[in-house]
């Protein structure tokens, strides 16, 4: 436990002296929800739909940029190496760069939410505290299959373009069940009606963290 | 699985039981009442999507057994596995395709089952551009056999939640009812027949394949011996 508290303590140190991560991630959900806008045309913008798409539409590429950058910084100077000839567990490690991961994710999607009720005319009412809850579950699904995945991708050629040609098929259930829920969530539906959608996530987080968990050993381990 | 002579003869049943399945489907089998000759496609659309899904589960399984033993057969298995796959998950979605245009009137549309398929298209996809990008390592067998585990266990999920996107997709083979869409026996012969040949040809495929990576990874092997012998030869010490 000692060691994922370091592991996690090193990463949240680092990205709030240099606040990298964070702020590119910030721009890009920025830019992806300008982007969606126009694409959209201002005739679509009123609706709740657009709105919940362009949303996890920004979400899922800052994600991917925050995997992208999740293990480079171990990767430059060979620290990955000195992580694994440690005593630490790469389970523990996975553990650790997870949690980073969905912090940073955490703290984007806070402001894309913020920047997508702006942009599409939407208001801060109850419908934000409905939405929290399926922001985390996509956060931690998301995090947790770009994590293992970007060890993979980080280590061949060409693997900054790879990642998403992996990782957007694979989230495709939890992708689907969080716009639809989403959806719902910003139009003031019942609770109960995104009951299915929020299993599935939680399906999906429990499977791939599982996955993550038991499987990274075998991706950094060896070498 | 290397014995030439078993790999010829899976070629020539699978050549005659081909043609058995042709002659069944063209001239024997009558067309549905409705749907007329579009439906004949059915006899290989099914069978084709038997075989790219069997081999999906193949490239898993080999997947935890190369991670567990270590072994390289059962990374050049997955290997095989995928690339068989993705060849015969690229015909059921052309299939389809041809029969959607005069039924559904349209080539292509978000229905569950065709959506899946896409999905499973797009992972072993992944899967390929991954090996292909890089040089056949154990540490790319691991991260290939890392991949294949995950696309498989996302299947389940992947299959509850297009089908509560939406769906509109015959069900033939198990309808509404419980009961199967299959009226005449004919039918059912015919689509028993042509699930053997394409199985035979899927096998068939698949060895091929198997028996060059194992060549492959066999002068790999013993390249590495040569170089290692050459570079003990040629030490003065």
């Amino acid at each position: 436990m000692s060691g994922f508290a370091a592991v996690l303590r090193k990463d949240l140190r680092l990205e709030l002296r240099s606040g990298e991560s964070t702020l590119a991630l910030l721009a890009l959900s920025m830019l992806v929800l300008v982007v969606l806008v126009f694409a959209l045309g201002a005739a679509r913008v009123r609706s709740v739909d657009a709105a919940a798409g362009a949303l996890w539409v920004a979400m899922v590429f800052a994600g991917m940029l925050g995997a992208n950058r999740a293990l480079l910084a171990e990767r430059d100077n060979g620290a990955i190496r000195g992580l694994l000839l440690s005593p630490l567990d790469p389970s523990t490690l996975y553990a650790a760069k997870l949690c980073a991961a969905f912090i940073f994710m955490a703290v984007a999607e806070v402001g894309a939410v913020i920047l997508m009720v702006l942009f599409f005319n939407l208001d801060f009412d109850a419908s934000m505290a409905r939405l929290a809850p399926i922001l985390v579950l996509g956060a931690i699904g998301f995090s947790a299959l770009a994590t293992l995945l970007s060890a993979i991708t980080g280590r061949t050629r060409g693997g900054d373009m790879l990642l998403p040609i992996l990782v957007v098929p694979i989230f495709v259930p939890a992708l689907i069940a969080g716009v639809k829920a989403s959806a719902a969530a910003l139009s003031g539906a019942p609770f109960e009606s995104m009951g299915d959608w929020l299993k599935i996530m939680i399906a999906f987080d429990v499977l791939f963290v599982t996955a993550g968990y038991l499987l990274f050993e075998h991706v950094v381990g060896g070498d | 699985m290397n014995n030439p002579t078993i790999r010829n003869w899976l070629g020539f049943s699978t050549l005659a039981l081909m043609l058995v399945s042709l002659f069944m489907v063209f001239d024997y089998v009558p067309p549905d009442a409705e749907m007329g000759i579009a439906q004949l496609i059915f006899y290989f659309h099914v069978p084709l999507a038997w075989v790219a899904f069997a081999s999906f589960g193949l490239v898993a399984i080999a997947g935890i057994f190369y991670l567990w033993l270590g072994d390289q057969l059962w990374d050049d298995l997955g290997y095989a596995a995928a690339e068989t796959g993705m060849v015969f998950c690229t015909l059921v979605i052309v299939t389809g395709s041809i029969w959607a245009k005069p039924i559904w009137g349209t080539w292509w549309t978000w229905d569950s089952r065709l959506t899946m398929t896409f999905i499973l298209w797009l992972m072993y996809g992944g899967y390929l551009m991954l090996r292909a990008s890089a040089d056949d390592t154990p540490q790319v067998a691991r991260f290939g056999a890392v991949i294949g585990i995950v696309a498989a266990m996302d299947v389940p999920i992947v299959i509850v939640s297009v089908r509560m996107w939406r769906t509109i997709h015959p069900a033939v083979l198990v309808t509404k009812q419980g009961t199967h869409g299959l009226e005449d026996p004919r039918m059912v012969w015919t689509l028993l027949v042509s699930l053997t040949a394409f199985t035979l040809l899927w096998a068939w495929f698949l060895m091929l394949r198997f028996t060059q990576l194992r060549t492959r990874s066999r002068m790999a092997w013993l390249a590495g011996r040569i170089a290692l012998a050459t570079a003990v030869a040629s030490d003065p010490k």
